[in-house]
C-alpha cells in the first residue's frame, strides 16, 4: 500500500537538497505583523512619556526614542531572519518543515501519521492570499505542526495530496 | 452475537439516592449563602428557602433519571438524554477502545458500577453510564468485547470469546503492598495541611501571624535542642510512611494484572474499586521507573502509554506499580514490547552537554555566591542551592542515553527517579531535531520521537546529542519507522 522503501531517499533531515522557502508574500506579512506589535509595545510607553515620566528627572521623549530605534531594528532585522528560518520539503510519505529562529527545530511528519488537516487564514494573510497549513497528528508534545506562507492554491492543493495518503486506522 | 433486541432501559435506582446525596452539600452550601440574606425573613423564611431548594433539586435529578435511557444494539450502543433538550448518542462497538468499569464506595455497598466507553474522542463524558448495575456492567462490556471481534472493521481482533479464567501475569499481595507503601514514603500531606491552613488564614478563622511571627521562632529556636529536633524528624518520617502506604494501599489493593483476549486487564482499589482493560493495540510506550530507594533494593514500576486509555493520568496506564525487574520482564514480552538492553549498551551525549545541562547553573551560581559577598550575606544560601542544582544537573548528564535495538528506541533519563522509555519504532507519531540558543554554539541539538497519548508531563527526547549524530539517528528512525509500521499492519495483535 505505502511506500515503504522510498523514504529516506528524498533526503531526511540532512539538508543535502534545498529546502522551498515559503511565498515572498510571507516576508512582507511577517513585516507587519512585527510593525503592528511594535505599535503595540511603543503607544503605551509614549502615553506614559507624557503624564507619569514628566515626574521625573527623564527628558521629554527619551524613553519611547530608545524603544523605538530598538523596535526599528527589530522590524528591520527579525522578519527576514524568521522568514528564512522557515522552510519545507514534501516527499513522498512525508513532509519535512523547519521552523523558529530561537529553537531551530526540523519535524518530519509522514503523512500516514495526520490525523486531520487545517487550513488557516489570518487577516494579513489573506490580503496577500496566503495561508497556514496545519497538520494534526496522534502525538503529544507537536501535536499540531503548522506550516504558514503558502500560496492559498498550494495549501489547498497539499491538504488534498496529504488527504489521499492518509489511512484510516489510527495505528 | 445475541439477539439484538434493543429495549431501552434506565440506569439503575440506587443512581437516585447516589445523585441525591450527593447534590445535598451543593444544596447546603446554596442554602448558607442565601439565608444569610434571608436572615431577616427569620428562621420559617430561610426554612422555606432550603426546602424548595431540595425540592427543586430533587426534582431535577429524578427527571434527568428518568429521560436518560440507553439501550444496547446488535452493533452499537445508544444514550439518550437531556431533560428539555434531547440528546442521542450512538457509540459503534468498532469505536469502542475500552470498557472502564470503576466501583467507588458508595456504588459498591448498593452493588452496582460506574462503565465509562472509551471512544478516544474528546469528550470524556461521552459514554458513561453511571451508575448501572454490576452484572449488567459485565454483561455490556463482554458483549461490546465480542461485538468488536465480529466486526469486519477490527477483525484483527482476536474473536475467541473470553475465557473464565483469565492468565494471571502479576498480583500484589497484602506484604508486597506494604513495602511499596513503605518506598512510597510522601510528605505531601504536609503541603496539603499547609494549603488548608492557609485558606482557614483567608477565611479570618485561623490568625496565620499569631502562630509564627519571630517571638515565637525565638522560643522556638530555644527549646529546638537535639533531642526536640530528632524526634520531630521521627514523627514526621513516620507521618510520612504513613501516608506512603496509606496511599499505596487505598489505591492498589488487590491489585491483579491477567491477560484477556485483547489486552491486559487491571483490577485494584481499597474503596473505589476499578476494572480497566488496557487494549494492547492501544499501548505506544512502556516506561520502567524507580526512584533512589526503590532502585536500590531492586524494586521498579511498569506503565504504559496508551492512547486513547482514561485521560485522567495522560493516558499512562500503570501496569505493575512495584515488582522485580524479571517479574516485569514477562509483562514487557506479553505486551509485544522488547526488553531493554543492558546498561553497557546504551550510549551516552557528548561531554560538552556537560556545558550546556550545567553550565548555566554553575554560572548562576557564580553570580550569587558574587552577590553574597558583596552586597547581601544571605544570598550565600541561594548560591548553595545553585551550586545543588549544578551538581543535579551534571548527574543527570551522566544518566542520561539512549540504544537501539531492531525494534525499539530505547531513552533513559533522571538521576534520583530513574526513567527508561522503551519507543517501538513503529508508535512514532513525528519526528524531530531541535537546536536551542544554548545548543546551536555548541553544535549540540535534541531527537523527539512524539507518541500519542503521552502526558507531556516527562521527556521522552534524546537531550543534547551531538548535532550531526542526531540528524543522522534521526534519519535511521524514520527508515525504520515505515517498514516497522508496515509489519505491524499486517500481524494481527
Amino acid at each position: 500500500m505505502q511506500a515503504e522503501e522510498t523514504s529516506g531517499e528524498a533526503g531526511g533531515f540532512r539538508e543535502e537538497t534545498k529546502l522551498t522557502p515559503l511565498h515572498s508574500d510571507q516576508l512582507k506579512v511577517l513585516r507587519i505583523r512585527f510593525a503592528l506589535t511594535a505599535l503595540a509595545v511603543l503607544a503605551p510607553i509614549a502615553l506614559l512619556d507624557l503624564a507619569p515620566l514628566r515626574e521625573t528627572a527623564l527628558p521629554f521623549g527619551l524613553v519611547p526614542g530608545i524603544v523605538a530605534s530598538l523596535a526599528l531594528v527589530a522590524v528591520a532585522i527579525l522578519p527576514g531572519r524568521r522568514y528564512r528560518a522557515w522552510g519545507y520539503r514534501e516527499g513522498p510519505d512525508e513532509i519535512l518543515i523547519r521552523s523558529g529562529l530561537l529553537k531551530r527545530v526540523k519535524t518530519v511528519v509522514p503523512f500516514g501519521r495526520v490525523q486531520h488537516i487545517d487550513i488557516a487564514q489570518g487577516p494579513i494573510q489573506r490580503r496577500y492570499g496566503l495561508a497556514t497549513l496545519i497538520l494534526h497528528t496522534a502525538g503529544t508534545r507537536g501535536a499540531a505542526v503548522p506550516l504558514p506562507g503558502l500560496a492559498q492554491a498550494e495549501a489547498e492543493r497539499m491538504r488534498d495530496a496529504i488527504r489521499a495518503q492518509i489511512r484510516q486506522d489510527l495505528l | 452475537m445475541s439477539d439484538g433486541a434493543a429495549e431501552s432501559r434506565h440506569l439503575h435506582p440506587a443512581t437516585l439516592v447516589v445523585r441525591l446525596l450527593k447534590i445535598v452539600p451543593q444544596m447546603l452550601a446554596a442554602f448558607i449563602g442565601l439565608s444569610v440574606a434571608v436572615v431577616k425573613e427569620g428562621f420559617g423564611g430561610a426554612l422555606l428557602v432550603a426546602a424548595s431548594l431540595l425540592l427543586a433539586g430533587g426534582a431535577f435529578v429524578i427527571l434527568a433519571w428518568w429521560r436518560f435511557t440507553y439501550r444496547v444494539e446488535a452493533n452499537e450502543i445508544v444514550i439518550e438524554k437531556g431533560v428539555l433538550q434531547r440528546q442521542r448518542r450512538v457509540i459503534p462497538f468498532d469505536r469502542v477502545q475500552d470498557i472502564a468499569i470503576e466501583q467507588p464506595l458508595l456504588a459498591r455497598i448498593f452493588g452496582t458500577a460506574r462503565v465509562t466507553v472509551e471512544t478516544g474522542g474528546s469528550d470524556k463524558e461521552e459514554g458513561r453510564l453511571d451508575m448501572i448495575g454490576l452484572g449488567d456492567a459485565r454483561a455490556l462490556r463482554d458483549r461490546v468485547r465480542r461485538g468488536k471481534a465480529g466486526a469486519p472493521a477490527v477483525a484483527d481482533e482476536a474473536v475467541a470469546p473470553v475465557p473464565a479464567e483469565e492468565p494471571l501475569l502479576f498480583a500484589m499481595d497484602v506484604p508486597r503492598l506494604l513495602l511499596a507503601g513503605l518506598f512510597n514514603f510522601s510528605l505531601v500531606f504536609l503541603a496539603v495541611i499547609g494549603a488548608v491552613l492557609q485558606y482557614l488564614d483567608q477565611l479570618g478563622l485561623v490568625e496565620w501571624n499569631q502562630w509564627f511571627n519571630s517571638e515565637r521562632a525565638d522560643q522556638a529556636l530555644h527549646m529546638a535542642t537535639m533531642g526536640t529536633l530528632l524526634m520531630l524528624a521521627v514523627i514526621l518520617i513516620l507521618a510520612g510512611m504513613v501516608a506512603g502506604i496509606v496511599r499505596m494501599v487505598s489505591t492498589n489493593f488487590g491489585f491483579r494484572l491477567s491477560r484477556t483476549a485483547a489486552g491486559f486487564r487491571r483490577k485494584r482499589g481499597l474503596t473505589t474499586l476499578t476494572d480497566v482493560v488496557i487494549p494492547l493495540r492501544r499501548t505506544q510506550v512502556a516506561l520502567i521507573e524507580s526512584g533512589p530507594l526503590q532502585r536500590l533494593f531492586g524494586w521498579h514500576s511498569l506503565s504504559f502509554q496508551t492512547l486513547g486509555a482514561d485521560r485522567k493520568e495522560g493516558g499512562v496506564q500503570v501496569a505493575a506499580p512495584f515488582a522485580r525487574l524479571e517479574e516485569l520482564l514477562p509483562i514487557l514480552a506479553e505486551a509485544g514490547f522488547p526488553a531493554p538492553p543492558p546498561r553497557a549498551e546504551f550510549r551516552g551525549v557528548p561531554r560538552r552537554a556537560l556545558l550546556r545541562r550545567a553550565g548555566p547553573w554553575l554560572a548562576l551560581a557564580a553570580i550569587v555566591t558574587g552577590a553574597a559577598f558583596a552586597v547581601e550575606p544571605v544570598a550565600g544560601f541561594g548560591g548553595a542551592a545553585l551550586l545543588v542544582l549544578t551538581v543535579t544537573a551534571a548527574l543527570r548528564w551522566r544518566k542520561h542515553g539512549h540504544a537501539l535495538d531492531d525494534c525499539a528506541l530505547f531513552v533513559r533519563h533522571g538521576f534520583f527517579t530513574r526513567r527508561l522509555w522503551i519507543i517501538p519504532f513503529e508508535k512514532a507519531q513525528t519526528i524531530s531535531v531541535s537546536r536551542g540558543p544554548l545548543q546551536r554554539p555548541l553544535a549540540l541539538a535534541s531527537l523527539l520521537v512524539d507518541t500519542a497519548g503521552g502526558s507531556g508531563l516527562y521527556n521522552q527526547a534524546i537531550v543534547d546529542l551531538d548535532a550531526r549524530d542526531a540528524e543522522r539517528l534521526a534519519d535511521r528512525l524514520l527508515a525504520l519507522f515505515y517498514p516497522a509500521r508496515a509489519r505491524a499492519r499486517l500481524q494481527p495483535q
